[in-house]
């Protein structure tokens, strides 16, 4: 298989603390209301018996990305040389069809109208500062077969889902109930 | 950086928001003179000399007149420039050093006049070595550094740590326990006690280390008995069972250790429940062993001089405080001597035992930062002179006679950071962007204007971190030589120290022993013989369900809030476009099924209303709370321009906090330790 980078998440670990949203946009200078990586929570139970679990969303440059074929214009790409789903934003004209597409509202429009989102940081020849600078180690970044061997004695398994997301999940974690 | 002991190189939200703090539009850039009426903000740009000069020839004129105890500067927490202050204050000859009642002091002072060491909690629990770890009314997730003590906890939790959590919600770390214990806040004393009632009356004591190490036991064996866990029920609003539940885990899982934090603390019983919970950790022989809570033995590296000047305490310091923090008997304590914020400016209104005539605010908020704000925002109307130090423009500033601009942190290059075993020069990252001192150049420029230069190295900061670092051997310049600082080796841990750590001195001035009869201070005769109880007893909040039941028809809901959330810290940080679109309006947790029972939609703004005042708020469903109680947060006033986004008034109808709680002299103050509650009855209703 192709090299595929993808993310490490490890859900015992993640206590929502927001730095990998701040690190996004402080790094990547997003403007205001667009978020590429948003940590959300998943609420299950009944009080007192409730469970609070987090989840990291930005892109998980899908195996298979619906993005892809749904875009009229062709301005998404999945790179071949690692994996990385990547937006031409020159050829974008805004239609949101990736958006619907997506299982996981990845997709942010901003002023422009023109699509962005997290592009691992690939043309910045820097680690994503989402992963790096994660305070509890929760997230991780890396080639997806690496983590999930760097990981295989913690329970490691890549996440499910038809568009193959690029995601290497470790703990406990209930994602039927996320809300997108 | 990488090399940094403290974090590794990762950061928290707020640490990467601070590119918009620094270059932030709301930036104090250089001193002014108010030039309007007190609270109309109108302000023009002066000189530092023109500042300098008006602070020093003002706060002389008023201690020729009135005496040099008419100032006080008000310090909520400790801050790397609290010995600067402290040094001012001596060298002027004031006692009252404005400190809050609000940090870490009152469990200081429990933990040492009960166990001998004041740190107990904040630095002693052994996560590493523990096999139950118990979460206290601590918020480790938002409320301490990244690599702090929740990383430590989850690595535990990966070993097979067990970790109970004590909090009336959800938090992040109650979200990763094996055990949530959802109490109603503010009656964590009361649970406390119920415990040393199940782990007495069950033989789940360490009785060895009782009769060896124990003062008192026998006569806390028979008071404890009034507090069982039948008692605690309605006062905790957890059933019996689960208080029996809770207290054998706690005796039985060997070794544990407790975080607790200031939820617990922040109440009229503040003392009680410190000394419940340490002598918890003293009888089931959890103390300074491994996996309990442990006094650390410390790293090789020097003492930093400190620049305090308490060695010129005399007992005539104690006597002026204005309002005596801790109890004038044990005073000074770990700061030195203090006077409670909130009483220094109430004494403004009082005039008891003598007005407060000027105060100095440096970083700190009175009109947000303590409770009663309408008594406080009435104080500031009529102090004589006020004077504000800031890094921003804040909350307080429309009644400061003087605005002083600060640099921040990355803009000076002085002095340095000092954590653990670890020294490092600071380094300037910018040139300043404006016209700004440091906090430390402040007061040293500010004590020559006043005439004590002599005790301020004329004026030097090179020659003040010299003399912090003669223990070193080396100078500030050398130390820059050390890019990445200094590390020093910890000294091998040694457990049970017991000899050593229950003769420790006390910091009063006689420098008797915390613990006089060189044992854990069951019965504590140092309390007795200054007229409190020298065994915990409980004391109801000012208002809660089992203190005034006549007060629940019409407001039937336990109000708390949080000092702390994952983006903002006390009253700051809400100008940050990157933080406050985050968390963009001021909130309220509320279980659904209680919102729904008065009509209210996730996401409506209600008010809440206590006796005492009211707030308008936006209501946030939360799965993971008490249906009796809602929780806000602490600090609403700022607004972001960059967004778009209001400030809020700091008096009814605002979002702050500290105007729903209880300023009543008898009922809303611990008696030794001044902590100010922070729970009160509400009612929730749409706006």
């Amino acid at each position: 298989m192709a090299k595929q980078y993808g993310f490490y998440f490890d859900a015992d670990r993640c206590i929502q603390c927001r730095a990998c949203e701040v690190a996004c946009k402080s790094v990547r200078d997003i403007e205001p209301g667009i978020n590429w990586m948003r940590v959300v929570e998943i609420w299950g139970g009944v009080y007192p018996n409730v469970t609070r679990d987090f989840f990291v969303l930005a892109c998980m440059h899908c195996g298979k990305p619906a993005c892809i074929e749904v875009c009229p214009t062709g301005a998404i790409s999945k790179r071949d040389e690692d994996g990385i789903v990547v937006v031409d934003r020159d050829k974008c004209n805004g239609c949101q069809e990736c958006l619907s597409a997506c299982p996981y509202g990845v997709p942010q429009f901003g002023d422009d109208g023109i699509m962005q989102m997290c592009d691992f940081c690939a043309d910045m020849n820097i680690e994503p500062p989402c992963a790096v600078c994660c305070p509890t180690e929760a997230l991780k970044f890396g080639n997806i077969d690496e983590l999930l061997e760097m990981a295989k004695g913690k329970g490691a398994r890549r996440m499910g889902g038809p568009t193959e997301p690029s995601v290497i999940i470790v703990g406990e974690l209930q994602l039927d109930n996320l809300v997108v | 950086m990488k090399e940094a002991p403290t974090n590794k190189g990762t950061l928290c939200p707020k640490a990467f928001a601070s590119v918009q703090w620094v270059y932030s539009p709301q930036r104090l850039k250089y001193p002014l003179k108010r030039i309007g009426k007190k609270g109309e903000s109108k302000f023009e740009r002066i000189s530092w000399d023109e500042a300098l000069d008006t602070i020093a020839s003002r706060l002389s004129e008023l201690k020729e007149k009135h005496g040099p105890e008419s100032l006080a500067i008000l310090a909520p927490a400790r801050r790397s420039y609290c010995d600067y202050l402290q040094r001012f204050l001596i060298a002027h000859g004031s006692p009252n050093y404005g400190h809050s009642g609000l940090c870490f002091i009152q469990a200081a002072f429990g933990f040492a006049y009960t166990l001998g060491w004041p740190w107990l909690n904040r630095d002693g629990a052994d996560f590493e070595h523990a096999n139950l770890i118990v979460v206290w009314g601590a918020n480790p997730a938002y409320a301490a550094a990244p690599l702090g003590n929740l990383r430590r906890i989850l690595d535990a939790k990966k070993r097979g740590a067990r970790l109970m959590v004590i909090k009336p919600e959800m938090q992040p770390d109650a979200a990763k326990a094996d055990i949530w214990v959802p109490i109603r806040p503010g009656t964590d004393g009361a649970l406390a006690l119920a415990m040393l009632h199940v782990i007495i009356n069950e033989n789940l004591y360490d009785a060895d280390f009782v009769s060896r190490w124990c003062y008192g036991f026998d006569k806390l064996v028979p008071h404890i008995q009034k507090y069982n866990p039948e008692w605690a029920e309605p006062i905790t609003g957890l059933s019996a069972d689960q208080i029996r539940e809770v207290a054998r885990i706690y005796g039985t899982t060997k070794p544990a250790c407790i975080l607790a934090g200031n939820a617990f603390d922040q109440v009229a019983d503040s003392n009680n429940a410190v000394r419940a919970v340490a002598i918890l950790i003293a009888i089931t022989g959890n103390l300074d062993r491994p996996g309990g809570n442990i006094v650390p033995t410390g790293t090789t590296m020097p003492m930093v001089k400190s620049v305090h000047l308490r060695e010129r305490y005399t007992q005539d310091f104690v006597d002026r405080l204005v309002g005596p923090e801790i109890a004038s008997c044990f005073q000074p304590f770990m700061e030195g001597t203090s006077s409670a914020y909130y009483r220094c400016l109430d004494s403004v209104l009082t005039r008891k035992p003598y007005p407060i005539r000027a105060i100095i605010a440096p970083g700190t908020q009175p009109t947000v930062t303590t409770r009663g704000s309408k008594r406080v925002v009435e104080a500031l109307g009529k102090l004589e002179f006020f004077v504000v130090i800031d890094v921003m423009q804040n909350s307080s500033m429309p009644w400061a006679d003087i605005v002083v601009p600060v640099a921040t942190m990355y803009e000076c290059d002085h002095p340095f950071e000092v954590t653990g075993n670890w020294i490092m020069a600071r380094n300037k990252v910018i040139e300043p962007l404006g016209d700004y001192k440091s906090d430390y150049e402040f007061w040293l420029d500010l004590a020559v204007k006043m005439g004590y230069g002599k005790d301020f190295w004329d004026g030097s900061i090179e020659k003040c971190m010299n003399y912090q670092l003669e223990n070193f051997g080396i100078t500030i310049e050398e130390l820059r030589a050390h890019p990445t600082g200094i590390i020093y080796e910890p000294k091998p841990m040694v457990y049970e120290k017991y000899e050593k750590i229950f003769t420790t001195p006390s910091t009063r001035l006689s420098r008797a022993p915390y613990l006089p009869q060189g044992k854990v201070a069951i019965y504590n005769t140092t309390f007795e013989e200054n007229g409190f109880n020298p065994l915990p007893e409980w004391i109801e909040p000012p208002e809660s369900p089992t203190a005034t039941p006549e007060l629940l028809a019409k407001y039937p809901l336990v109000f708390f809030d949080a000092h702390t959330s994952d983006v903002y810290n006390a009253a700051w940080l809400r100008n940050l476009p990157y933080l406050r679109e985050i968390q963009p309006e001021p909130w309220v947790h509320i279980h659904p099924e209680t919102a729904k029972a008065r009509g209210i939609k996730n996401g409506d703004w209600v008010i809440v209303e206590s006796p005492h005042g009211w707030i308008k708020v936006k209501a946030l469903y939360f799965e993971g709370i008490r249906p009796d109680v809602v929780m806000g947060l602490h600090g609403w006033w700022q607004g972001c321009d960059d967004l778009g986004l209001p400030g809020y008034p700091i008096l009814d109808g605002g979002a702050n906090v500290n105007v729903l709680y209880s300023t009543d002299p008898d009922k809303a103050f611990d008696p030794m330790v001044t902590a100010m509650p922070k729970q009160t009855l509400v009612e929730v209703r749409k706006a």
